[in-house]
């Protein structure tokens, strides 16, 4: 263990704030689901790097900016959500049950981007990677940034939603108590459909963010799954905040890890977090 | 006028017949409600009284018979659309949305297009009803008392401008000071032109509040009338206790 | 045991074990040594998930375990290969056990949770190994560990290793499914609270095949490492194990001993097919598709499904043959207090459902427990019989107290209940729910008496005929007095019932009645909480009566029903200025 540069650390953290941005990113339309319809699902994660693929393919192929690849991605990705939650409505799936099923739908989306796209790493190259703003001694890469920027404007616009707006109250009643819900006059069939729209939604923005920052392969989708849970969990279930909150204190605590010991020990901090909010955490999560 | 209009038949139910899972719960159950009225429905625990207001409200559905809102026939309807058609529920165990503030719950109150325009002014008259509400306006509903989480059960039914009331066992659970609150705002909330229909297990206090009244047990009705005269009867000390040794 | 089934293993295991002298290409013997692997890890998990319900995300962690300590053992400290095996099993089970001793601790790590948890272990065991002289980061080479030449050839030697194993957790699988410890297992799956009001030592069973599990599962990866001679930590402590195990066991049918053999025979060939055919992406998709299938159309797997299908075809089987019980041993001398309840306070967050509460109870009475909506008789009932454990107070049953002891021993101790609404375990039958309350009741009666008592409670109570029935096919009226078969099975000497007659009609209720006395008469001490006063005042010789957590009211019941206070506390009190 040797303690790192002043600068070697600063630069650290802040690649660890930027990627619990992505975690915070990735985890929230998980939370939402999990929190608010009871469903886990997997295949968020598949989901997001078929947006990941998407976003390569439409900028590389098509030559579209990838931020404008959001643009097509978010429609189309909030049908797939409904149609899932339409599935899951009509087989009444339990939660559990919603956890293999969507196992199942992962393995067939990563079939079919292996298919596609095969094995081999795919990067997308777009002008933006160069780009990269300087604050003192820090460099800030703009899609890490970006990302950031995205992540906390749609947890706060979710947040913000949930909180204010009438359809945001009647949702979060909805998720409570959905029966009583519906004595008020609360369509609960459409507003979850509308939720888990919305969460698969959020997982193609997630993968288009992920697009510009990493190297794609089909084997990289589960690496996320158990940081990202960590995430989800630790900040709270239906929380939108929670996994940004969460997202950014695991990244920095990597980053810290990484720096000051070897990049190796990281992923130890997740999943003892996680462990740790499991037995300690009293009542429900 | 010397003689009363006819009154008008707001609720009705008629033969029903609910089962609740497999096993039945009422049997070929009758009885009505009037523009007006304050209707109590009394009966020893296990007799089905939440069953009976959970179907009016439509959350339960009915195997056989049928239910009419100021003539409609509401059998096949939706707890929504019994809530866009004026009635709204008190239920038993308040079931607020625990994780909501107080004024987050009357929002749901009045989240009916309806009801939306009169918010504030609805808020208003539910804040003077219950004025520590407006104290608690932020607090998480469920950290509240019981007495206290009753009274937003009200203001919420309140909310959504309801003609007839359904409420169900309101003072189970709470201290005998707060269910002398309870029933003078349930008193309150009469007055000002709303219908009730009241399931209690307290009969005095209910057969107290009300101008007529069923008994329920065991799924059926055992005997209605005027308030006054049940009480006397041992017909409801036996519903309740078993065989009366003596009068009361 | 099943015959049929030791048939098959003496003769199906050595006709295997001659494969390999076909001197089949090595294709074709890494296939079988493929699927036996998978046959292997699959049954392991299914010990503790499959048969109890808790899902382990972590089979990957165990068997991980057991990768790295042959890798360590064999690879670096040059060890021979089979002695790694058995150290392999111990490593991994100590693991399990010592996890599992705290994770069943807690009530609320069930379900996704304990999913969840067992998931962080997997990369916690991976990340630490990763960062430690274990591995490392290079990986670790197995390729000079010499293979035990049992077989013609190295892939024959390591198909006989795998099959030995194979047939081993089998077997074992295979005995836990007919002992006892199978059936606790399956009632915790159904609902663990009840098996251990009925006396399941839930905590023991649940970490004793927790323990098996994990072992079997590190000795596959003994085996495993060194067939594929050079391992890594990301090859192993992923979601790709775990994963694997749950799909092939829910696919095969996760409640019975052979069908995760089943389904790991199937996913495997599936596999294999498609990636020889070049086909590796399709067929994955192919088994994305058929889990979903499964899930949503045949959850009892495709064993499950095959055997309800012959079941039906099947001529029933012969019931047990009843047997009266022996007479409830009579420990003491009637009218001597059998319970007696000191000072119990329950509280809830917000609400003391019990404040300070004594009462007693004496041997050969019945006893009315009686109280308006929410005065706490089922906290009471939930107290005596270990369910919750009181903030306050002693519950004294025949001289000892119960409240230190774990919630399984008020069973063990004599203790019975029925629940308001009917909580049968739902997967067993009629028949299977009576036994289990007689093999882990206060007689803790074998197997094959406990079915013969348990066959002449359900005469009592007329249900003799529905005995192969599950409690689905069952009205209210049945469900009713199966909960009270199931309670009497167990030859209890207090016998709680909660609220049996809500629901019937008046000639049911009539029948429960003189049930009831006979239950009495026939030595068990009765408790009975209800609402129905006539049905009260016509058998219990005692009434107490509790408001608000607390006895306002005991004695003779018809004095008792006449008490002011009590009359209050029905009927309500009239308004202040009524008239």
């Amino acid at each position: 263990m040797q303690m790192p540069s002043l600068e070697l650390l600063g630069q650290s953290l802040l690649s660890g704030l930027f990627i619990g941005g992505l975690y915070g990113l990735l985890g929230l339309g998980l939370s939402l689901s999990w929190g608010m319809l009871r469903q886990i699902n997997l295949a968020h994660f598949a989901l997001a790097f078929l947006g990941a693929y998407l976003t390569y393919q439409l900028s590389e192929h098509f030559k579209l900016d990838p931020f404008l690849t959001m643009l097509i991605i978010v429609p189309g990705f909030f049908l797939i959500g409904m149609a899932m939650h339409w599935m899951f409505a009509k087989f009444k799936v339990t939660p559990f049950n919603s956890l293999l099923v969507t196992f199942g739908l992962a393995v067939i989306i990563e079939s079919l981007i292996q298919w596609i796209w095969s094995a081999d790493y795919r990067k997308l190259e777009s002008p933006y990677n160069d780009i990269k703003f300087q604050v003192g001694k820090l460099f800030l890469p703009l899609p890490e940034l970006m990302t950031l920027l995205i992540a906390i404007a749609l947890s706060i616009a979710t947040w913000a939603l949930l909180r204010y707006t009438h359809l945001g109250k009647a949702m979060r009643a909805m998720s409570e108590n959905p029966k009583m819900a519906s004595a008020f006059g609360i369509n609960e069939p459409m507003l979850a459909l509308l939720l888990s729209g919305a969460a698969s939604a959020f997982a193609g923005v997630a993968g288009a963010c992920l697009a510009l920052s990493f190297t794609l392969a089909p084997s990289q989708i589960y690496a996320w799954v158990g940081v990202v849970f960590s995430a989800v969990m630790i900040g709270g279930l239906g929380n939108p905040l929670g996994p940004l909150v969460a997202g950014i204190v695991i990244g920095l605590s990597e980053a810290a890890t990484m720096a000051v010991t070897a990049p190796a020990w990281a992923p130890l901090v997740s999943f003892s977090l996680l462990i740790a909010v499991l037995l300690l955490r009293p009542g429900k999560v | 006028m010397k003689q009363a209009a006819e009154p008008s038949r707001l609720l009705s139910v008629e033969s029903i017949n609910v089962s609740y899972g497999d096993a039945p719960a009422l049997w070929d159950l009758s009885l009505h409600v009037n523009e007006g009225e304050l209707v109590s429905v009394v009966g020893p625990n296990g007799a089905g009284k939440t069953t009976l207001i959970n179907t009016i409200m439509r959350l339960l559905p009915v195997r056989s018979g049928r239910i009419t809102l100021r003539g409609e026939d509401v059998t096949r309807m939706s707890a929504t659309q019994m809530c866009n058609r004026d009635v709204s529920i008190v239920p038993e165990g308040r079931l607020l949305f625990g994780q909501m503030t107080v004024e987050e719950n009357l929002d749901i109150g009045c989240y009916r297009s309806l009801a939306r325009p009169r918010r504030s002014e609805t808020m208003e008259r539910v804040y003077a009803l219950f004025p520590i509400l407006k104290e608690r306006r932020w607090q998480l509903a469920g950290t509240l008392s019981g007495g206290q989480q009753q009274m937003v059960a009200f203001g919420r039914a309140l909310m959504a401008h309801p003609r007839l009331l359904l409420i169900d066992e309101p003072s189970l659970g709470l201290a005998p000071s707060i269910v002398e609150l309870v029933f003078e705002a349930i008193g309150q909330i009469h007055r000002s032109g709303v219908s009730i229909l009241l399931i209690e297990q307290n009969a005095a206090r209910a057969m107290d509040a009300a101008s007529r009244a069923y008994v329920l047990e065991g799924g059926r009705i055992v005997t209605e009338g005027d308030p006054q005269q049940l009480m006397k009867q041992p017909a409801i000390r036996a519903a309740y206790l078993g065989e009366a040794e003596h009068p009361v | 045991m099943d015959r049929r089934v030791i048939a098959a293993f003496v003769v199906l295991v050595p006709l295997l074990a001659a494969v390999p002298l076909l001197k089949l290409p090595a294709f074709y013997e890494t296939f079988l040594y493929l699927v036996l692997h998978w046959i292997v890890l699959a049954t392991s998990w299914n010990i503790l998930s499959g048969y109890s319900g808790y899902f382990s995300f972590g089979h990957g962690a165990f068997f991980g375990v057991g990768i790295y300590t042959t890798a360590v053992l064999s690879g670096k400290l040059d060890w021979p290969f089979l002695s790694t095996l058995p150290v392999a099993a111990l490593v991994a089970a100590v693991f399990g056990v010592g996890l599992g001793a705290i994770v069943f601790r807690l009530p609320r790590l069930r379900g996704e949770l304990f999913g969840l948890l067992t998931l962080a272990i997997t990369f916690v065991i991976g990340t630490i190994i990763l960062n430690t002289p274990i591995d490392g980061g290079p990986g670790v080479y197995l390729s000079a560990v010499p293979v035990p030449a049992i077989g013609p050839t190295p892939s024959g030697s390591f198909y006989l290793i795998i099959l030995a194993l194979a047939a081993l957790v089998l077997w074992v699988a295979y005995w836990i499914y007919t002992a006892r410890l199978g059936s606790g297992l399956f009632a915790i799956h159904d609902d663990e609270d009840v098996a251990e009001v009925q006396g399941v030592p839930t905590y023991r069973y649940k970490l004793i095949a927790f323990g098996i599990s994990c072992a079997f599962a590190g000795m596959a990866g003994g085996i495993h490492s060194v067939f594929v001679s050079y391992v890594t930590v990301g090859e192993v402590f992923n979601i790709v194990v775990p994963l694997n195990v749950v799909l092939m066991s829910v696919l095969g049918g996760s409640r019975h001993w052979f069908g995760p053999a089943v389904g790991a025979t199937v996913i495997t060939a599936l596999l294999y097919a498609f990636t020889a055919g070049d086909f590796a992406v399709a067929g994955r998709a192919a088994i994305g598709f058929i889990l979903i299938a499964v899930i949503l159309f045949m959850p009892q797997g495709i064993l499950g499904q095959l055997l309800r299908y012959w079941r039906k075809r099947a001529a029933p089987k012969p019931l047990p043959q009843p047997l009266p019980p022996a007479p409830i041993p009579r420990t003491g001398q009637s009218g001597e207090l059998i319970l007696s309840v000191e000072g119990v306070t329950k509280q809830f967050t917000g609400v003391r459902a019990l404040s300070d509460v004594t009462l007693q109870v004496h041997r050969g009475e019945i006893l009315g427990l009686v109280g308006p909506n929410g005065s706490g008789k089922s906290t009471m009932v939930n107290v005596i019989t270990g369910l919750y454990k009181p903030e306050a107070g002693r519950v004294v049953f025949n001289g000892t107290d119960l409240v230190p002891l774990p919630s399984f021993q008020a069973a063990h101790a004599g203790i019975a209940r029925t629940y308001q609404i009917p909580r049968p375990f739902a997967s067993l039958t009629v028949l299977e729910n009576a036994t289990l309350a007689g093999m882990f009741g206060g007689r803790q009666l074998s197997r094959s008496q406990a079915e013969r008592q348990a066959m002449h409670w359900l005469e009592f109570v007329g249900l003799a005929e529905r005995a192969g029935a599950l409690p689905t096919e069952l009205n209210l009226h049945q469900r009713k007095f199966l909960e009270l078969a199931r309670a009497l099975a167990s030859a209890p000497q207090l016998v709680l019932l909660d609220e049996v007659l809500a629901g019937l009609t008046p000639s049911e209720i009539n029948s429960a009645i003189t049930l009831v006395r006979e239950i009495r008469n026939r030595g068990s001490t009765v408790v009975f909480i209800e609402h129905n006063m006539r049905a009260v005042l016509e058998l219990c010789e005692r009434l107490i009566v509790l408001n608000y957590g607390q006895i306002i009211a005991s004695g003779d019941p018809r004095k008792v029903i006449a008490d002011p206070e009590v009359i209050s506390a029905y009927l309500g009190t009239p308004h202040e200025t009524g008239r």
